[in-house]
């Protein structure tokens, strides 16, 4: 098997060096047009959020938007059963929307990379999910989880299962949000697979097949191990997007109060705790400072992703 | 080249499976557009269409404005594309292959912001376009923030970074070509492909965006997700007439799609180097 | 030109041409300064409120004045509005605010006009009603109220008759008096009614406020302390509506959702605590259903209210004058009278309770309740409790503990401890 592991010249692989010497001053230019956007766009949001989080500003007191109480927000979050409820949640969710999802598009793209007759048909269906709109997404897979009258309580009450209410407990609703994320972004992630996948020439496979290597080991030590940018890449943005899911959780909650998540805020995420706080309690210090704690959630969880994998990576290469 | 033809009746059977689950709730949904609220919750289930479509979409155009917020949408979700994809394949190049002074701290910190949460900005972006720029209620206030997206910078950085070979680069530079003529002449064409994904992805993720612009618009000049909220409005929601909204704002897309979607995924499949 | 070019540039006028009507329509925002200019008027409402009619109504009396609506979904509404206030832009002329939401307003009421100054009496309204519509220090009145719902029991005389029970609305009235005799009945239905997925209500925390309702005190007391944890009537409210919960009257199914629509229309319970609102819900989500329902007096004190919104007039507009006055007519008596005899919105004018016609009005929907009567007398029969900015977001924290109960993740305890939890988490 070692013949699969040298690899010939001709692929491109990442390069250890930096990359070409460029002018002093081009690269710069290359990067400018995104930081001046940010810099007007995102960075003033940032600050003025930050700054608001240092505050006690509830928007049913008058005049407490200039009350500063420094940390006081921060300290609170700490001793805060709801936000602690909804770090779990997010990360509950966060994990089964993500794990299975991206193993998933994986196979989908391993499929779609066949020469099948009717491959763009196939590749074009399975980005489906990502085009049809969030709000006719949650109301249909609402109603296909509905307790009485819902199409997969039908379909499991052929087998035999009771009608289970999904919205009521903390595993069932988080299946069946990750589901829902499940279906809506497996394609999208396929596709991207697929893009990288395409750039593996054809002769890596043929040798591993002339050395005796089954399709499955193929996919294993040919396919993946150079689609491995792409994976990380997949893994970081969606640990991100699924860290901040909010709409699914949100319209799914089948409820009048749906920033509650839920009635025991069995499935409230951290960005509609965030909402909550912000929109419905009119609480904007507060809002603000938790808003800011999840974006260090969300750094933390990528770092964890990406130094998992790094182990990972490391231990399969040798 | 890419494997020889297959026959693989294993492969057909699931990728139907995959497309049909995929296909479903669309559907679904214009089976619920062309009834009417009490036939959404049937059981067992209702699969048929039924008639009850053109006087639904009647409804939607009269009622609410939705040529107004198609045409919004797609403007709004051109310019975006087009500048997200140029921007990003820019960064993702410099990123990806030039070496410059403080280039890893600076990818990190475009990595960082794609970790602020969205909500976080809301009311100061708001005051900046209300007050700042007066451009509340234009889909400019839609566009400007839109007009870079970390992801795409990310994403081009790296395909570029294993598609693009720096024997090319250099070769190049020894043919004495500045970084822009580099640009033009090698880092664009291998980044065709993704740079087709992207602006497919970018598209899409315009069209679909509804947090902001249900701020930042009115309902006199919405998007169409705007005008699908207010689709959802009352005490009773008329659910057939929210799924021919969604339906409606999800019908241009898959026109587009289907009219470009063969180029872009033909693109996909040849952009690969010789090689 | 080239014919290639022609067609080019025919392309492009013709593009021109067609994007031109839509580009224009896209600049109907209110212009003139002055008198009798064109005005166009924004209102934002987040549901249908009937007012359609009203406005060509208007516009023939005012030609100058044309009315333009706009509806979003009752969370984007509020939420809108409060980033719009802040940024004091992009708010329309007339914008409605919900009862249960108007806590987060009370702190903007310097940037809502105060009809106070306007020539609004607010004594025509209750005054637990025009609180609501007030500054902290009940100075400001900025907001008009539109609509309440007064509170009937709503019934299915059909399922009555098949569960041994009075189908006669004088009857059921006196057979189901107090709240007590209401659970009795229950479970007699329950009982006797042949088929057992059939409930006796839609969801606990419809029948939990319409008793809280009638308390001398619910969340708030008179100096504005929330006392949910020490209130005797909230916590028996609660017991009540939980124990019956356990005994299996209640259908489980949270209102204002899909699956509620279909409670309707498949008969998923007999009864529904009723504001006037409620009986177009019901017309729409159970059109067959005509003519089996019927309007009995709500049990207890036979008080009653649900919902109901207020009207304010933001100063940010460019046309506040004209505002305040569209505002002040929308809501006057004559306007209400019409809106209840044709959309069903019962008025919170004090005034209407007894004009003939209200008091009068009949719906053959409910087989030719007097429910005209019967609202105007839960309106009447209120009795006013302290009022509190957070009302609205406390009854849903009870509501939700009330659905994990019956949704049976919870005990009554667990879910009355996670309330007050909740509670806290609101006002802290």
């Amino acid at each position: 098997m070692t013949a699969l592991l040298e690899r010939p010249s001709a692929v491109k692989r990442p390069p250890r060096a930096p990359g070409v010497k460029a002018g002093k001053r081009a690269p710069y230019g290359f990067i400018a047009p995104f930081f001046v956007v940010f810099g007007i766009f995102g960075l003033f949001p940032l600050v003025y959020t930050a700054y608001v989080s240092l505050t006690g500003w509830r928007a049913d007191q008058p005049g407490s938007e200039h009350s500063l109480v420094g940390f006081d927000n921060y300290a609170k979050l700490l001793h805060d059963q709801f936000f602690w409820n909804a770090l779990k949640n997010t990360v509950g969710i966060g994990i089964l929307a993500t794990v299975p999802q991206l193993l998933l598009a994986l196979g989908v793209a391993h499929l779609l990379n066949y020469r099948v007759r009717g491959r763009t048909f196939f590749r074009m269906g399975v980005l489906l999910p990502n085009i049809t709109s969030v709000a006719a997404v949650t109301i249909i897979f609402t109603q296909l989880f509905g307790r009485d009258f819902g199409l997969i309580n039908w379909v499991l009450g052929l087998f035999g299962v009771h009608h289970i209410e999904w919205q009521a407990g903390t595993a069932s609703s988080w299946i069946a949000i990750a589901t829902i994320v499940t279906w809506r972004w497996t394609g999208y992630n396929a596709l991207i697979y697929l893009a990288s996948m395409q750039a593996i020439p054809f002769e890596l496979y043929e040798s591993a097949a002339l050395d005796g290597a089954s399709k499955w080991r193929q996919f294993w030590s040919v396919t993946v191990p150079l689609l491995r940018p792409t994976i990380l890449f997949t893994i970081v943005v969606s640990t991100i997007g699924n860290l901040q899911l909010f709409g699914e959780p949100l319209l799914f909650s089948n409820s009048q109060s749906p920033t509650n998540g839920g009635s025991q805020h069995q499935f409230q995420t951290l960005a509609v705790y965030t909402y909550d706080q912000f929109w419905q309690k009119f609480k904007y210090g507060y809002g603000a400072a938790i808003s800011w704690a999840l974006f260090l959630v969300i750094v933390i969880m990528v770092g964890l992703a990406l130094t998992l994998s790094r182990r990972l990576r490391g231990v399969s290469d040798e | 080249m890419r494997r020889a033809a297959q026959r693989s009746p294993g492969v057909y059977a699931l990728l139907t499976l995959v497309v049909l689950v995929s296909l479903f709730p669309l559907y679904w949904s214009f089976v619920g557009a062309s009834r009417d609220n009490a036939a959404i919750s049937k059981v067992p289930p209702t699969l048929v269409p039924g008639g009850n479509l053109l006087h639904n979409l009647k409804t939607a155009f009269t009622d609410f404005d939705m040529r107004l917020a198609l045409f919004n949408s797609f403007t709004v979700s051109t310019i975006v594309t087009i500048s997200v994809v140029l921007t990003s394949t820019m960064a993702g190049f410099a990123f990806a292959k030039l070496r410059f002074k403080g280039r890893n701290g600076l990818l990190i910190v475009v990595i960082a912001t794609m970790m602020v949460p969205t909500q976080l900005g809301i009311i100061p972006l708001y005051i900046m376009m209300a007050n700042w720029f007066h451009l509340a209620g234009s889909i400019w206030s839609l566009i400007l923030p839109a007009a870079t997206s970390a992801f795409g910078v990310f994403f081009m950085r790296q395909y570029l970074v294993t598609a693009l070979p720096v024997e090319l680069l250099d070769a190049g530079r020894v043919d004495g070509c500045s970084t822009l003529q580099l640009y033009w002449h090698q880092v664009l064409p291998v980044a065709r492909p993704a740079m087709a994904v992207l602006g497919m992805l970018t598209f899409l993720a315009t069209w679909n965006d509804f947090f902001w612009p249900l701020v930042a618009m009115n309902p006199q000049n919405p998007t169409v997700q705007v005008a699908l909220s207010a689709f959802a409005g009352g005490y009773v929601t008329d659910y057939s007439l929210v799924l021919t909204g969604a339906l409606i704002s999800t019908l241009p897309m898959l026109v587009v799609f289907a009219a470009m979607g063969r180029q872009i995924l033909d693109g996909i499949t040849q952009g690969a180097l010789k090689g | 030109m080239s014919t290639a070019l022609w067609r080019r540039s025919a392309a492009v006028a013709g593009a021109a041409l067609l994007l031109a009507p839509i580009a224009a329509c896209g600049d109907s925002s209110a212009s003139g300064s002055s008198g009798s200019e064109k005005i166009t008027l924004t209102v934002n409402l987040f549901g249908d409120f009937g007012y359609k009619d009203l406005y060509a109504k208007y516009s023939q009396e005012h030609p100058n004045i044309t009315v333009k609506e706009n509806v979003t979904d009752y969370g984007t509404h509020h939420k809108n509005l409060q980033a719009h206030l802040i940024a004091n832009a992009g708010a329309a002329d007339i914008e409605a605010i919900e009862i249960g939401q108007v806590a987060g307003f009370t702190g903007m009421a310097a940037k809502l006009v105060d009809f106070n100054s306007q020539g609004v009496d607010k004594n025509q309204w209750s005054e637990w009603r025009w609180r609501f519509g007030s500054s902290a220090d009940g100075k400001q009145l900025f907001g008009v109220s539109t609509d309440m719902g007064g509170l009937g029991l709503c019934y299915r005389s059909d399922m009555f008759a098949k569960a041994g029970l009075p189908t006669k609305r004088e009857d059921v009235s006196k057979l189901i008096n107090s709240w007590d005799d209401y659970f009795t009945a229950g479970t007699q239905f329950l009982a006797k009614y042949p088929d057992k997925s059939v409930k006796w209500f839609d969801s606990a925390s419809n029948v939990y406020n319409a008793i809280l309702a009638q308390a001398p005190q619910a969340s708030y007391d008179e100096s504005g302390k929330v006392i949910v944890d020490s209130n005797p009537d909230l916590k028996k409210a609660w017991d009540l509506t939980v124990n019956a919960v356990q005994a299996g009257q209640s259908a489980a199914i949270p209102a204002f959702t899909p699956a509620w629509n279909t409670g309707f229309a498949k008969g998923q319970f007999a009864t529904v605590t009723c504001p006037s609102w409620m009986m177009a819900e019901i017309k729409t989500n159970a059109p067959d259903t005509k003519g089996k329902w019927d309007m009995a007096t709500i049990p207890g004190t036979h008080g009653g209210n649900w919902g109901g919104s207020f009207l304010t007039v933001p100063k940010s507009g460019k046309h506040t004058k004209e505002a305040v006055e569209l505002a002040k007519w929308l809501t006057a008596p004559d306007q209400e009278e019409w809106l209840f005899k044709n959309k069903g919105n019962f008025p919170s004018d004090i005034a209407l309770w007894d004009r003939p016609d209200i008091a009068n009005y009949t719906d053959p929907f409910f087989t030719d309740a007097p429910v005209g009567q019967i609202f105007s007398d839960s309106a009447k029969n209120l009795k006013p409790q302290p009022y509190g900015p957070h009302s609205g977001d406390i009854g849903n924290a009870i509501g939700n503990a009330l659905v994990s109960v019956e949704q049976k993740k919870a005990t009554p305890d667990q879910a009355w401890t996670k309330a007050l939890a909740d509670v806290k988490n609101v006002t802290s």
